[in-house]
């Protein structure tokens, strides 16, 4: 007898990184992990809140790989009311330095620096944003630096944040690259299931036809046994012949098809009732819908870098290129492949997965070789698209997603300390944002109103400087927060509204009286709480823009498309797309 | 003005009231360390945390209180030691212990402004949720699981029921379904095969099985027990004697433990003895695979190529002769640990066992492999350790975002409860949809049919030495309440009285085991109107002699149970009983046709509107699996 049981040697289980990140695994996979630990965040500040530092942590502690914190200030006693990553017997030493230093101890596996200096200096170096890989920008911010950084992030295609956090309210923008597509996108699982019942393929409507060979006259168990699929497809035959080959197609219709699927059951066997009738009653609703391209896909295959691909083309583009081809071939995606579970026999229910899995694997291929022609194509054999790509992609192509980036327009000032929100651009005006905002700002649910309010904090926390004047120091550039000193309550206030009104009239000409009321009471909020944050609502949107974050670096889920404000004192977020056409001149 | 310069220019006069104020926080975990730091920065002035549970490496990628050197120290203490230094002005109060025990009584829950629950235990939520019912403290309940979540405000309905704005939002059904409903009524699934293999274990140890009956049955658990009843005479001398002989099998081998054939022994009563004999049951195989064992000489010849570091491989699904041979290494390294441990094992002690945790390799690899094997025999697609680990561990996801943006949205409802501004108070959803990422609605009253919300509480002070059963039924229930014949006293041990059960009546509570800090229902059996569950706190109280020994402090108007509500779709998707948080997404609107979550309307191009009883079941089956506690 030859028993192997091997000598004990040292055993290892999964390395303990991976038993540390082991509940995160669960949603981003190795895959987004990898990325994640690729990534190196840059977060620039230079106000009191806490919001980007508790953003750094939310990504320290799932293992980003580098983070570096640039920040001029010191740490003063009103920063350990806000902020848990400084001490206050840190008092006078960079703050940068301080949270550094505390947020490293999260995770040793990371690797942070700081840099105690004002960005606007260090940009004068033009090579200073090059090793970063997302950005995350915590108003108050000099627009010379916020518009420098924007520009390089949208040229150079580094995602870039833009954060405010101010008491009860805050807001972030996510500006993406011109093109940013999403695989895996993560759809909710009973959405995803494709089961082909309206166009079967061959060897499906073989095996229904097996399997539900003369039914009426099985016995009881088989008969209760016969897989749902099956059945909704045998029922779909009878449909189809009294109905001229049509399937069901209306409400109605599935209605009745529904009814006609429940006289099959038998009620007077012993259970009284068959579970797989019901199981095909029920998924009636759900599953005769044609399969149709959603928008999202359609918006894919008609870009322009679909259609035209070149060397360079990314390999997202050849691969959703050849799925094109698969639809307009065959007029559907490749099949997923997936059969949910159901009541059956084990065998019958192995043989349908079988059936389904095989199917998906021919299409598959059949992608793939498109793929590998147009790499022939194109003279890009030598660096070939691994087949677990393609796999995966048509696996997911239903659910992909491509996200336009949107630049960061800065709104500038004038020499009057007037806003400026509209910027030439030659052959171009301001057109479908502006629809939509309007729409929004006569919307009394919506938070527009208070992302107006940010945008004049902005202005109003940014002196009077020209912006190509040689910047001495952060400090010089920004003015005190509206409401910093008791004193100035009454005129910030003042001055706050005006420069959010001045706002609005960009963007809405008629009465605007009642949204300009809504904006006052923002605007006497902000100013009340002087510039400062309030710890949990820093916290919460510190949570929310790292998870934002996170699905940006791993490029799956979907991430915010592209602005959220949140109003703590109404408990409530409004999502919107901000569009650089918003902020050209009328 | 300093460190509280902030905080109080954004809250103003609430500002006073938190730092004066008294909060105890229950459990220290995923949420409870985010929640912790934000109520130590905000200022709260006396801050009590409760946890049970010690610190764990897969903690740390999100309690971010914890360190490497952490681990295996009490969470609550930890907590309290770390956070602690970052607002000298808090009053931090740690306590390494179960929430349950007695010494958390409703005194003490009393003596705070507000409870915080931050819990992973499903069970100990419960108990929380009603400790602070019949202490009349406002509660706010916090939940995550991957990128979801949840948060809202749990107070006591006010006496006046016409006042509805001040009142109760309801705790969530929780369910624990499996992630994938079984294919197969009756037939041996991944699932339950896998929780077949965690009775296994029993070998081990005695100590979460049947074994010490005798009764365990090698390989099998209750999920698939009835298999092996199923088409048996069950006459019980037979039967009895099938278990004595079942039982001194087992004792056989697990004496063979440490000895060259254990893993053969063992492999072959669990892999090919049972099952032959399962097979042998021809009635239960006429329409079915009949499960095919496995021959422990041939798989092991097919294994000697295999390394045994496949274990460390969770990602990939392995073949037959490497689950064989993470089975065999498996049960060796788990043998030799019993080995020690008993070698170490101190006369009288309660002798030593191992039990099944997901994060303890040498346990994982073996359910793994075992399950894995038996899947096999039943011709079931095979799993990852990976996948494995995640089902045999009920493993939620959970990440630091969620958990920062549950925490930061717990202390804004506490702003609102603390103003006692329950008309704001919102209970207020996480999802990972980015159309919205999170949604809010208002507090809802109970629901009168359900068990934890739609009932009447009260305390009854009791002279437990004197006061008997029948003081309770008929002097406080029939006579100062109105109760008429048909009702029941319930505890959680059974009922206590029914018009059919009267023996107890003349029972002292201390003879009942009703003791101060426990909890007895009344239900209202009759026909007509019968009102809603009443809940008895009872405290304990020596009364005098000469006065009635159950005391009724205050007055309460128990409400009738609602018929059946009618045709009110709306209300039975809001209330939070229907659907798990998973399929709650997106904006609340007031019509029938948005209560579907988006993604769960049937594709139609507006033309149709759902009919109610539809969309109660799209939701139904939609709900699968969503569990929404963060695990630890």
């Amino acid at each position: 007898m030859e028993t192997t049981l091997p000598a004990p040697p040292h055993i290892q289980g999964p390395s303990s990184k991976e038993k540390k990140y082991d509940r995160q695994l669960r949603l981003w996979a190795a895959s987004g992990q990898a990325s994640l630990e690729d990534a190196h965040v840059l977060l620039v500040q230079a106000g009191p809140s806490a919001v980007g530092i508790e953003a750094l942590k939310n990504l320290i502690l799932p293992g980003v790989g580098q983070y570096t914190i640039v920040d001029p200030c010191e740490v003063m006693e009103e920063d350990a009311g806000v902020n848990f990553f400084v001490e206050e017997d840190c008092v006078g030493q960079p703050r940068a330095k301080v949270s550094c230093e505390m947020l490293q101890e999260l995770n040793p596996d990371v690797k942070g620096r700081y840099i105690a200096q004002p960005v606007e200096a260090l940009l004068r170096d033009p090579e200073f944003l090059s090793p970063y890989t997302l950005i995350l920008l915590v108003s108050p911010i000099s627009s010379l630096a916020l518009k420098t950084i924007a520009t390089y992030a949208w040229e150079q295609h580094v995602p870039l944040f833009h954060i405010h956090s101010l008491g009860f309210y805050s807001h972030f923008t996510v500006c993406l690259p011109p093109s940013f597509p999403v695989v895996e996108t993560h759809p909710d699982p009973t959405t995803t299931t494709d089961l082909r019942l309206t166009n079967p393929w061959p060897e499906l409507s073989a095996l229904a036809k097996e399997k539900t060979d003369g039914l009426e006259r099985m016995n009881d168990h088989d008969h209760g046994h016969v897989p749902c699929v099956l059945l909704l497809l045998h029922y779909l035959e009878a449909w189809k012949q009294k109905n001229d080959g049509r399937v069901p197609a209306t409400y109605r219709e599935k209605q009745d098809f529904r009814k006609a699927v429940e006289r099959g059951a038998r009620i007077y066997n012993a259970e009284g009732g068959e579970e797989n009738y019901e199981e095909a009653a029920k998924a009636v609703l759900k599953s005769l819908n044609p399969t149709t391209l959603s928008r999202h896909l359609r918006e894919i295959f008609q870009a322009k870098e679909c259609t035209t691909l070149t060397k360079d083309s990314p390999r997202f583009w050849v691969i959703a290129s050849a799925i094109k081809t698969f639809e307009s071939r065959h007029h559907v995606l490749p099949l997923p492949g997936s059969v949910p579970d159901m009541k059956a026999k084990s065998a019958d229910y192995i043989r349908l997965q079988n059936v389904y899995k095989a199917k998906a694997r021919r299409d598959a291929a059949e992608v793939l070789a498109t793929v590998r022609a147009q790499e022939q194509a194109l003279g890009r054999t030598d660096n070939p698209i691994s087949e677990a790509e393609v796999e995966n992609f048509c696996k997911e192509a239903a659910f992909v997603r491509l996200f336009r980036g949107e630049p960061l327009q800065v709104v500038s000032i004038d020499g009057n300390g007037n806003p400026i929100v509209g910027h030439e651009e030659p052959g171009s005006e301001c057109s479908d944002g502006l629809k939509s905002i309007r729409l929004a700002l006569e919307d009394t649910e919506s938070l527009m109103p208070l992302y107006i309010t940010f945008l004049a904090y902005d202005v109003f926390t940014n002196r009077d400087v020209p912006l190509d004047s040689d910047p001495a120091g952060a400090s010089t550039l920004l003015h005190p927060a509206p409401g910093h000193a008791d004193s100035s309550v009454h005129g910030d206030e003042h001055k706050l509204l005006r420069i959010a009104l001045s706002i609005l009239s960009h963007w809405y000409t008629g009465d605007s009286s009642e949204i300009g009321s809504r904006i006052s009471d923002f605007v006497r909020e902000i100013v009340r709480f002087g510039g400062g944050d309030l710890h949990n609502i820093s916290a919460l949107t510190g949570g929310m823009v790292a998870q934002e974050a996170i699905k940006v670096i791993t490029r799956q889920y979907v991430p915010a498309d592209n602005t959220v404000v949140f109003d703590g004192i109404r408990s409530k977020v409004w999502v919107f797309r901000r569009t650089a056409g918003m902020f050209r001149r009328r | 003005m300093g460190r509280e310069r902030y905080p109080k220019q954004s809250l103003g006069s609430l500002y006073g009231r938190i730092k004066e104020s008294r909060i105890l926080m229950v459990g220290a975990g995923g949420i409870g360390c985010e929640l912790l730091k934000d109520l130590v920065l905000t200022g709260f002035g006396e801050i009590h945390l409760v946890d049970l549970d010690t610190i764990d490496l897969s903690n740390l990628n999100r309690q971010f209180l914890f360190r490497h050197e952490h681990i295996k120290k009490s969470k609550a203490m930890v907590a309290k030691e770390v956070a602690g230094r970052f607002n000298p002005n808090v009053k931090l109060e740690a306590y390494h212990a179960n929430i349950k025990d007695s010494m958390f009584n409703i005194n003490w829950f009393q003596s705070f402004n507000l409870v915080f629950n931050a819990l992973d235990n499903l069970e100990a939520r419960r108990h929380v949720n009603k400790m602070c019912l019949a202490a009349d403290v406002p509660l706010i309940e916090s939940g995550t699981t991957g990128f979801n979540g949840q948060v809202q405000v749990i107070r006591k309905l006010t006496t006046d029921r016409a006042e509805q704005s001040a009142t109760i939002a309801i705790r969530r059904k929780l369910r624990r379904l499996s992630p994938s409903a079984p294919y197969e009524a009756h037939q041996v699934n991944p699932y339950t095969a896998l929780f077949g293999q965690r009775a296994i274990f029993s070998p081990f140890g005695r100590g979460n099985s049947r074994l010490t009956d005798g009764s365990e049955i090698f390989g099998t658990s209750e999920d698939d027990a009835p298999e092996l009843d199923h088409g048996e005479d069950s006459e019980n001398s037979r039967e009895i004697e099938k278990l004595k002989q079942e039982a001194q099998a087992l004792k056989l081998i697990r004496q063979s433990m440490g000895s060259p054939d254990f893993a053969r022994k063992v492999f072959e009563k669990i892999f090919s003895e049972d099952i032959l004999r399962l097979r042998s049951m021809e009635d239960m195989w006429k329409s079915r695979r009949a499960p095919e064992p496995l021959d422990f000489d041939k798989v092991s010849r097919q294994a000697s190529e295999v390394d045994i570091s496949v274990a460390q491989k969770d990602q990939i699904t392995w073949s037959l002769p490497e689950d064989f041979v993470v089975f065999s290494d498996s049960l060796r390294r788990l043998s030799i640990r019993l080995h020690d441990a008993q070698a170490k094992a101190t006369d009288g002690g309660a002798p030593p066992v191992l039990t099944f945790d997901k994060d303890d390799d040498d346990t994982l690899d073996f359910v793994a492999a075992s399950a894995n094997l038996r899947s096999l025999i039943f011709g079931i697609e095979t799993k990852s350790k990976f996948d494995i680990k995640q089902m045999a561990g009920n493993i939620i996801p959970a990440i630091a975002t969620t958990n920062a943006m549950v925490a930061g949205l717990c202390v804004l409802q506490a702003f609102k409860v603390m103003r006692n501004d329950y008309t704001s108070a919102r209970m207020v959803f996480l999802a990972k949809s980015a159309d919205r990422v999170l949604s809010s609605e208002p507090l809802r009253p109970p629901k009168q049919d359900c068990a934890v919300c739609g009932v009447a509480q009260t305390r009854l002070v009791v002279d437990t030495s004197r006061a008997t059963l029948n003081d309770l039924v008929e002097d406080l229930l029939r006579l100062k309440l109105g109760y008429g014949e048909e009702f029941s006293v319930n505890n959680e041990v059974g009922t206590l009285y029914d018009p059919e059960l009267d023996d107890n009546l003349k029972k002292k509570f201390s003879d009942l085991g009703i003791k101060g800090d426990s909890f007895l229902t009344v239900i209202d059996e009759e026909e007509e109107n019968p009102r809603v569950n009443l809940v008895l706190s009872i405290s304990e109280k020596s009364l005098p002699v000469d006065s009635k020994p159950i005391v009724h402090p205050e007055s309460i108007d128990i409400a009738r149970r609602a018929r059946k509500p009618l045709a009110l779709p709306e209300d039975a998707l809001t209330n939070g009983h229907a659907n798990g948080i998973g399929s709650v997404t997106g904006k609340r609107k007031r019509s029938a046709e948005d209560m579907v979550p988006e993604d769960e309307q049937p594709k139609k191009k507006g033309k149709v509107v759902a009919k109610g009883d539809d969309l109660i079941v799209l939701d139904d089956d939609t709900s699968n699996g969503v569990i929404e506690i963060d695990d630890d």
